[in-house]
């Protein structure tokens, strides 16, 4: 019997095939012939690379220049009149998932490049031509950020301050050695920042532990939860802390090779990681160690671990079952350390500065946290804070809320909605997951009196029905019968129409793969308990502010 | 409980082969677990869900296709939860399928509408009526029906891991995920060879055969199967002869031809375009389907058997006297079965004791 990897068609080099959506990028739009050249060059099978192909927003309809994002902090912002303005000024455009750009919205997208702060003003002016748009918006993508100047004291990441290349935490962890450097992630506490605050040490040992001598490190920096936008500020700022935290994990585990996956939006961003590689590189900082780049298309799933590396190995984006875990078998079957941007940068400051320094940084928990704040607050930013602290501390430092707080997302669309009253409640792992939330990524969601939480809602569902692989039933239909439930009602008031809701979410949390299907159903959920007075029939409301 | 190779099923206990899932082992038992994306001839990939068991100290339910058997496993596969995921699982599937069952199984009966029969109590969804575009394609046997469909992707794996011809893939993503050849050109332009396997292995008629269709032949659970070997060559390939009892005036007509299941020997349930497909000479005007003798009138007429066989063997014996023996040569079909082969080579070498026998398939 042939499996997978064996059949006789399947001829091309496995690390070939990891080229594949790239060239299709190349090519200009999509067409059978490209489908066909992609085929011939790569030896992959055409059909194969037309499921890649298809799976890819950016790839699939790589033709359409120009897209308005529509995640919820961009509609809070006008995302649907800068919608209508471009269809005023003849720009074609479609609408997109969030693009990382939340703090300054609304954005948005020119090929590759997020334009941020777009006024249907901008967009009028521009007589349809994008160009005009873009030089009239400016491509710096930078954001505000807490502490707003360079600061040596509290601040772990200190994103104010100029990158320094001397990888003196590098120098660190040759000096002390793999296990020093693993005994210090575990006394200093360090949890995951990409969403589920997974303790990082356990990982390296698994890692380091496995017999096979080839391994590789992932940098996940697809940052695509809605609301989050931090990982994006981390390598604009800071490149230096990322690529030294990635020398000192692939020297901890014993791998030669690093692989930094970056959404497709982020071209800024990676020209940047570019640069510094390239530096890094040229005077052998880190010893012979092989850096690679690899770009999204287009797809949130592949933020999630196992989705990421079939992305990275050129395949379309569907989560693998766990076990086996990434860390014993990877990227091409490798054991696999893959960490989140934030995780990674906070590694050569803990060499430095000591466990016991980063355990104190914390309020509730270890380290400080970078929150990503946007919606109803005066000044939406990238605050790194004390790890534990409230919205209402967070959103103080952000100049206070505008407008009356009614509710917030305390970690991307995937944390659902939690009500006003739950204002001081520490923003860590632990606290949010006692009321069935959670901090995720951090991407904080600010709304005011103003919106009608079935509103709200369904902005959160179009976004994971869109974003849903389509592999597992529960989160391919699930998904997709949630936010069709919630449309009926929304438009005819009968609150008939949301009786399976909780048996379907039930079921998506029980049946899916992932953690998408696992949570996408909470931001429905989560409103209908917190928010049962936006539910009742016939007053489902329209727009907010 | 502690045996190496055991496991508890709903307080059954059960012995487990190396190497065996939970499916396997239970399957073996003959337990019946609900499955739509698993085959036996494919790895197993866990994507349909339909198998998902608790088992024991996991947190989350586990795909019994996908989970090794392990010494000392306590799995339930009929609680409460596993029963409700199951039901509220099949009414989603439903949600997004063709619901009415006898519209749906207008060809191969629906493993979906089955499950849910058996299971029964389902919650009633409101179908999602999505929009799907017919897809016309060239090719004479197989149509994709899309709204049929539930991306279980056993097509797509059978073409690749099975066939090695990987000419379909899933496409899309989300609700819209479904099955395409590569940039959605016709089968005959893709690698396709047309075995059909895609159909075989199709849990919903999604994959159909078309001729059985468009001739609007009786649903396939209308139709007796009539297990045969393949005479397009020697391999011996198994296969059943759906045939319509009614048809052609009550003469019985066969319908379509479907496989048997995988495992049955020697070809594993597989089957080439020939074997599938071309069983229309059955009933073709052209096809003899009695002997026939030239007579003095130089024409050719219907004949007996007998008088065939006679004519022949006549006309054989009279070279072999003239000529001898190496004046014949016997040259048989590579649509002969094994057993005729060896007959024709017994014939020539023993009974008219020459060696020149052949076989068409035999270079
Ligand atoms: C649907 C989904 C999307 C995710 N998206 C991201 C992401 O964009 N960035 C990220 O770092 N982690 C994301 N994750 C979490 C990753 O699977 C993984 O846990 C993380 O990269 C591990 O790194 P950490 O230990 O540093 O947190 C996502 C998870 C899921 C289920
Ligand atoms: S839960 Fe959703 S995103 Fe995850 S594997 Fe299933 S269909 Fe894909
Ligand atoms: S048969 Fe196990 S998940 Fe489909």
């Amino acid at each position: 019997m042939y499996t997978r990897s064996d059949s006789p068609a399947m001829t091309h080099d496995k690390k070939t095939r990891a080229h594949v959506p790239e060239l299709l990028q190349q090519l200009g739009q999509p067409s059978a012939a490209g489908v066909d050249a992609v085929a011939r060059h790569t030896g992959v099978p055409a059909a194969d690379v037309f499921g890649v192909e298809s799976f890819y927003s950016l790839l699939d309809q790589r033709d359409l220049k120009t897209r308005v994002c529509t995640g919820l902090s961009c509609r809070l912002a006008g995302a649907e009149d800068l919608l209508k303005a471009c269809d005023k000024a003849r720009l074609e455009t479609a609408p997109t998932s969030c693009i990382a750009a939340c703090d300054r919205p609304p954005a948005m997208l020119r090929e590759r490049r997020v334009v941020c702060e777009v006024t249907t003003g901008d967009v009028l002016e521009s007589q349809g031509s994008f160009e005009k748009l873009y030089s009239a918006a400016g491509s710096d993508w930078r954001g505000s950020i807490w502490p707003a100047t360079a600061d040596e004291g509290e601040s772990l990441l200190n994103l104010a301050a100029a990158p320094n290349w001397s990888a003196a935490g590098y120098a660190k962890a040759l000096e002390i050695g793999p296990e020093a450097v693993i005994q210090a992630l575990e006394e200093a506490g360090l949890q995951g920042r990409g969403g589920a605050g997974f303790p990082a040490h356990i990982k390296w040992s698994a890692v380091r532990g496995e017999a096979e001598p080839v391994k590789y490190i992932v940098l996940n920096g697809d940052e695509a939860e809605p609301g989050t936008f931090k990982d994006r500020e981390i390598m604009l700022r800071r490149p230096d802390l990322v690529l030294d935290g990635l020398a000192i994990a692939a020297h901890a585990v014993g791998a030669g090779e690093v692989w930094l996956y970056l959404r497709g939006e982020f071209e800024i961003p990676r020209e940047i990681m570019e640069r510094a590689v390239a530096a890094a590189e040229e005077e052998e900082r880190y010893g012979d160690l092989a850096f690679h780049f690899h770009s999204g298309h287009g797809a949130y799933i592949c933020g999630e671990e196992t989705a990421l590396l079939e992305s990275l190995e050129g395949r379309r984006g569907m989560p693998r079952h766990k076990p086996p875990f990434p860390t014993a078998q990877g990227l091409w079957g490798k054991p696999t350390l893959i960490h989140n941007v934030e995780t990674i940068a906070l590694v050569p400051t803990i060499l430095l500065r000591g466990a016991e320094f980063f355990r104190q940084a914390g309020k509730t928990q270890p380290g400080t946290k970078l929150y990503c704040l946007s919606g109803h607050v005066a000044r939406p930013g990238v605050y790194e804070m004390p790890l534990g602290v409230s919205l209402d501390e967070l959103v103080e430092a952000a100049g206070g809320y505008i407008g009356e707080l009614k509710a917030f997302s305390p970690g991307g669309a995937s944390s659902g909605f939690l009500p006003a009253s739950e204002r001081a409640r520490p923003l860590d792992f632990q606290a949010l997951a006692e009321v069935d939330s959670m901090l995720g990524s951090a991407g904080v969601v600010v709304l005011n009196e103003g919106v009608n939480m079935a509103w709200a809602a369904a902005e959160q569902l179009e976004f994971f029905e869109r974003e849903s692989c389509g592999q597992c039933a529960p989160c391919r239909i699930g998904t997709a019968y949630q936010r069709a439930s919630l449309e009926r009602f929304r438009e005819d008031g009968d609150a008939q129409a949301l009786e399976h809701v909780d048996n379907i979410a039930w079921e998506m949390i029980e049946g899916s793969i992932c953690g998408l299907g696992q949570t996408a159903s909470l931001p429905l959920t989560s409103a209908l308990r917190h928010f049962p007075e936006d539910f009742v029939a016939n007053s489902s409301g329209g727009a907010p502010q | 409980m502690s045996a190496p190779d055991q496991i508890l099923v709903d307080d059954q206990t059960l012995k487990f082969c190396p190497g065996e899932t939970i499916l396997d082992a239970t399957r073996r038992a003959g337990c019946s677990l609900p499955t739509l994306c698993h085959d036996p001839r494919l790895e197993p990939v866990g994507a349909c869900r339909s198998c998902l068991v608790e088992v024991k100290g996991q947190r989350r339910l586990m795909p019994a296709c996908k989970t090794p058997a392990s010494p000392g496993m306590q799995i339930e596969t009929r609680n409460e939860r596993v029963l409700r995921h199951q039901r509220v699982l099949l009414s989603l599937y439903l949600s997004d399928h063709v619901g009415d069952p006898s519209e749906c199984e207008d060809g191969a009966p629906c493993e979906l509408h089955a499950l849910a029969k058996d299971l029964g109590n389902l919650p009633v969804l409101v179908p999602l009526q999505r929009k799907h575009k017919p897809r016309a394609d060239r090719n004479p046997f197989i149509e994709f029906r899309s709204e049929r469909c539930i991306a279980c992707a056993r097509c797509v794996r059978y073409c690749d891991e099975v066939e090695g011809v990987n000419a379909i893939t899933l496409t899309g993503r989300g609700l819209h995920t479904t099955i395409s050849t590569a940039s959605g050109i016709s089968l005959y332009d893709s690698t396709c060879e047309l075995c059909g396997g895609c159909v075989d292995v199709c849990p919903t008629g999604a994959m159909a055969e078309k001729m059985p269709l468009s001739a609007g032949a009786a649903p396939e659970r209308e139709l007796e199967k009539v297990r045969t070997t393949c005479n397009y060559c020697g391999v011996g390939c198994q296969m059943d002869l759906n045939v319509d009892r009614a048809a052609a005036a009550g003469r019985g007509q066969v319908v379509k031809v479907t496989s048997p299941p995988a495992g049955t020997a020697p070809s594993d349930g597989n089957l080439c375009v020939k074997g599938r497909f071309a069983y229309d000479f059955i009933d073709h005007p052209d096809r003899l389907s009695t002997p026939l003798l030239r007579g003095a009138d130089g024409n050719l007429h219907p004949a007996s058997w007998e008088a065939a066989l006679e004519r022949t063997a006549a006309g054989l014996q009279e070279v072999a006297k003239k000529h001898g023996a190496d004046a014949l040569a016997f040259v048989s079909s590579a649509r002969c079965t094994m057993e005729e082969n060896y007959l024709v080579q017994k014939l020539s070498r023993a009974v008219f004791g020459t060696n020149n026998v052949h076989q068409c398939a035999a270079t």
